[in-house]
């Protein structure tokens, strides 16, 4: 009993280190923006391969986002999604388990 | 971890879609099997998946001072086997390909084998390794998902490198400057994503632990010592 909650004990602790690590980088890392990985890659593809980035055009046509915040919502609906597939799964399964009296 | 479309030459866009399209194949077979078997596994599919969408829909600052997303692969890998995996990971790649200009059709391919098939086989790999151990059953999930994770960011720096080897110090120097990038960045979000998935494990195990016995996941044994454990 005394050990009930650890793995929640250890997801807070693993949460609260990650976000101390993440305050102390952006307060002392000089020049750290943060941007995506996969953005900060290309450039180095770019550095590679000698060629201009904007020289990479898609090989196949793509629609883009118009703004940030339309990508920032298709993001979120994302997100959405899968949030209410694990909020409806879990309450599915909680009423099974009510149901047999063991929720 | 996404290759963003126009950066892969067309060569190695065909290559990876010629390893991604036999494993999608595999992955359809084998979920129209899981659920023809067992139709109680659909919820549990809907969980699974759910984790892939949310978390590879965040992208966390670490300590290299850019972004990444964890990829929430491990929970379906533990659950379903890698190929199911192939096929959610596919459906989310589709989805962000197609409507949030990350990846593209093209390198849809490169990018359903490094985040859908390698990464869950790595993961796999490692269950198979400890199911039947004493391992404890957490231990085992926090695992499986961190290397799934780490394994879909070492796999795109391998695919990277392979095609733009650097000059000096060719395939090897470049697979080194790319992982600095992905597989560096990802280390603490992977393991969070870690111990996250395991906690989410144990409201699974709490919640419907027949499920988990009848698709074989872990025994019966292992399920009870870890429902009593935490």
């Amino acid at each position: 009993m005394a050990y009930r909650y650890t793995l929640e004990i250890l997801a807070g602790i693993a949460i609260i280190a990650f976000c101390v690590l993440f305050l102390y980088t952006s307060a002392t890392m000089s020049g750290a923006e943060f941007a995506g990985s996969d953005n900060v890659g290309s450039g180095l593809i770019a550095e590679l391969s000698g060629t201009p980035i904007e020289n990479f055009q898609p090989l196949i046509p793509q629609w883009e986002p118009p703004s940030g915040e339309i990508e920032s919502c298709l993001f979120a609906l994302q997100a959405a999604f899968g949030g209410i597939l694990i909020g409806g799964v879990f309450g599915y399964w909680l009423g099974q388990a009510r149901g047999r009296g063991t929720g | 971890m996404h290759i963003m479309e126009g950066f892969l030459p067309w060569q190695w866009c065909v290559v990876w879609w010629i390893i991604a399209l036999p494993c999608l194949m595999l992955g359809i077979w084998q979920l129209k099997k899981v659920l023809r078997t067992d139709r109680e596994a659909l919820p549990l599919l809907g969980v699974t998946g759910g984790f892939v969408f949310i978390l590879s829909s965040l992208k966390l600052p670490s300590v290299t001072g850019s972004c990444s997303h964890p990829t929430g692969t491990g929970l379906s890998t533990i659950s379903f086997g890698p190929w199911i995996t192939v096929l959610i990971c596919a459906i989310v790649l589709l989805f962000q390909s197609l409507f949030l200009a990350h990846g593209g059709l093209s390198v849809l391919g490169a990018n359903i084998v490094s985040m859908g098939i390698v990464g869950p086989l790595v993961g796999y790999a490692v269950y198979r390794l400890l199911r039947d151990t004493s391992v404890n059953v957490y231990i085992t999930v926090f695992l499986v998902t961190a290397l799934a994770d780490m394994f879909t960011y070492v796999t795109t720096s391998l695919e990277l490198a392979l095609a733009y080897p650097a000059e000096v110090g060719g395939f090897a120097s470049s697979f080194v400057l790319f992982m600095g990038i992905f597989a560096v960045t990802q280390v603490p979000l992977a393991i969070v994503e870690g111990v996250v998935l395991a906690l989410v494990f144990k409201y699974i195990l709490t919640l419907k632990p027949d499920i988990l016995i009848r698709l074989g996941v872990f025994s019966e044994k292992m399920i009870e010592a870890a429902r009593s454990e935490i």
